[in-house]
């Protein structure tokens, strides 16, 4: 048997194989967000082996979608496909790109360039439809994840301080571990979706896409890699803390994930819209981890401390109350700040679909706020009465359902780009210099 | 492509993962053929391979950041990321005591298994393409066929037999993990198509 078994290896090894391989793209030319100064004369592709040239096997579409490409062509000695071009007019050009494998198998790929002008992204390359419905939900999970991960963490540390029965702890790290875990996957699952928008490809050949240019070329994608990484690490400190029982690692777990959000803004509209600067970028921060923070708190006073820590509810109800305002009084500030510079004109609010979305969001946070004071001024009063606490365990479960409404709906206005900033005229003196 | 200047070196990784592998196995073995009893009359000895493991579940996610080549690979590296770390946090939640039951060795099988999968799918080419086919092919079916000892561990916790191929299992898998380069000056690609050593 052994014989065998290392007979069969031997020749496994040694066999001269049939090959099966899929091919990688080593290198291209004009290069990836390269800025040429002329017009290329012709695209190169060069893999890492023999590849046969398809019908459309190189195209290079113009902003208008027009595909200015020759008939490409495959030099196998150099494992190269080679598409001529016609004299490029300025602007940005996309490149659509694939190749048939030895094996049969198709793989393809994105890049962008630009002949004069910088090349865009690829999430703006021509043919992407940019984020879908099935992206905001993926995104409003993302911050479902976060309220209950770093929201939860924060709660736990500010408002429930001190040691815990069992059952409350036990369901804290549940809804705690269970919000980073979502966090990480919602993450990667986002990531995808938005790889899949900018290449364009069938579920099957999208498993072998090229998502470099998305990582490497964009904001975008170089936030998702310091923010996978950071709330990785962030996942093992509260793992550190549930098995050690030592408050020092949910600190340093709070500390690190409320400075992962901020990867959101530095990649969302504050950090990429014509009008940003470190003050929206700032404003985009505080709005949503002061966000994170209220449906994470609502969250654990209905799920972790009314159900399994009695005698602290009045406690951290009333320490919540306080907290609560000044969350509340720095997402109303910051919103409205980021809304009036997202929105340039008042009726933008009813006459675009951005503003649209954002007169649901606001009608949402009224209703919100309202419960919130109802909470404030109605039964913190009167929290001795009995049956007060009753009471207050199912409103404060509707209001978190209402929270999580009004993050679906920041997820939709993330996906979302606000209306064009009205185009200021050229200064006289320059007008009349021409 | 403008990322490969910030990607580790494909070779570092999986030497990185094999060191980290083997002395996992050779924790096992040890702990095989000294007894359970010996070994854990020193308490951090309990806390070693739990640990470890674990920690490298932690360094799976760089890579897993920064080798976007494709979903494909994304996935993959992301599973192991994930599973490494679930199996060595449920590890080192029975060495604190903090978690009872015999079945949570489960979790180390259920990584397996995943694990293995994941080898098997995420390599697109077939056995005898390159070495690193080959190997990763090796290393998926390894993986899935060494489950079964952590599932015997799970129900007869004193196996010699269970702990034994359960340990030799890692210790296999870090030799492969050594090999699985093209770049190694052995063998060699085997397909004519595979161009020069990339990986």
């Amino acid at each position: 048997m052994k014989r065998a078994l290392l007979l069969v290896i031997a020749v496994a090894l040694v066999a001269p194989a049939s090959a099966f391989a899929h091919a990688s793209l080593l290198k291209e030319t004009p290069g990836f967000k390269q800025r040429l100064a002329t017009s290329p004369r012709q695209v190169v592709l060069q893999f890492d082996q023999t590849v046969n040239a398809l019908p459309k096997a190189i195209q290079v579409f113009t902003l208008q979608g027009k595909n200015v490409a020759g008939t490409p062509r495959a030099f196998t000695s150099a494992r190269e496909l080679v598409a001529p071009l016609p004299k490029l007019p300025k602007g940005p050009y996309t490149v659509r790109w694939q190749a048939l494998s030895n094996d049969g198998h198709i793989v393809s790929g994105v890049y962008t360039f630009g002949v004069g002008v910088p090349a865009p992204p690829v999430t703006d390359a021509v043919g992407a439809q940019g984020p879908t419905r099935t992206e905001d939900i993926v995104r409003w999970i993302y911050f479902l994840g976060l309220a209950l991960s770093v929201g939860g963490i924060g709660f736990r540390l500010l408002i429930a301080r001190g040691p815990l029965p069992k059952r409350a702890q036990r369901r804290f790290f549940w809804v705690t571990g269970a919000g980073i875990v979502i966090v990480l996957e919602a993450g990667i699952v986002g990531f995808l979706l938005r790889g899949e928008d900018f290449l364009q490809l069938p579920f099957s050949r999208f498993l072998y896409g090229d998502l470099e240019p998305l990582t490497s070329g964009t904001r975008y994608g170089q936030t998702f890699v310091i923010m996978e990484l950071g709330f990785a690490l962030v996942s093992a400190l509260i793992y550190l803390a549930w098995l050690t029982d030592r408050n020092a690692f949910l600190w340093a777990s709070f500390v690190l994930g409320l400075a992962f959000v901020s990867g959101l803004s530095l990649s969302g509209h504050s950090a990429a819209d014509a009008r940003h600067s470190w003050l929206s970028e700032l404003a985009d921060y505080v709005h949503l981890s002061a966000a994170t923070l209220w449906v994470g708190g609502l969250v654990q006073l209905a799920v972790v401390v009314w159900p399994a820590w009695p005698d602290g509810r009045r406690t951290a109800f009333l320490r919540f109350s306080r907290l609560a305002t000044v969350l509340i009084a720095l997402i109303l500030a910051a919103g409205t700040y980021l809304s009036v510079l997202r929105l340039p004109h008042l009726h933008d609010l009813w006459t675009t679909g951005y503003g649209h979305v954002l007169l649901v969001k606001l009608g949402l946070v009224a209703l919100a706020l309202t419960w919130g004071a109802a909470h404030h001024f109605i039964a913190v009063p009167r929290i001795e009465k009995p049956g007060v606490m009753g009471v207050l365990g199912r409103t404060l479960v509707a209001e978190s359902a209402v929270a999580m409404s009004v993050l679906l709906l920041a997820a939709i206005l993330t996906d979302s780009k606000p209306p064009p900033q009205p185009v200021k005229p050229p200064p006289v003196a320059a007008v009349s210099r021409r | 492509m403008i990322v490969a200047g910030i990607e580790p070196r494909a070779e570092m990784v999986h030497w990185f993962f094999a060191t980290g592998i083997l002395a996992l196995g050779l924790l096992f073995l040890t702990e095989t053929v000294v007894g359970p009893e010996v070994w854990g009359r020193r308490p951090w000895r309990r806390y070693l391979w739990p640990g470890l493991l674990f920690a490298l579940g932690v360094f799976m996610w760089p890579v897993m950041a920064l080798y976007t080549n494709s979903m494909i690979h994304m996935v993959a590296h992301g599973s192991w990321a994930q599973v490494l770390m679930l199996s060595g946090a449920a590890e080192l939640g029975v060495a604190k005591g903090k978690l009872h039951s015999q079945y949570w060795r489960l979790t180390v099988a259920a990584a397996m298994l995943v694990s293995g999968t994941a080898f098997l799918v995420h390599e697109q080419n077939s056995w005898f393409f390159a070495r690193a086919a080959f190997l990763h092919h090796v290393l998926g079916w390894t993986l899935i066929g060494a489950s079964v000892f952590p599932i015997t561990q799970a129900f007869r916790p004193r196996s010699i037999v269970a702990a034994t191929g359960f340990a030799c299992t890692f210790l296999v898998i870090a030799v492969f993990l050594y090999c699985d380069r093209d770049a190694a000056p052995v063998l060699g690609h085997f397909s004519q198509y595979a161009g020069v050593p990339h990986r």
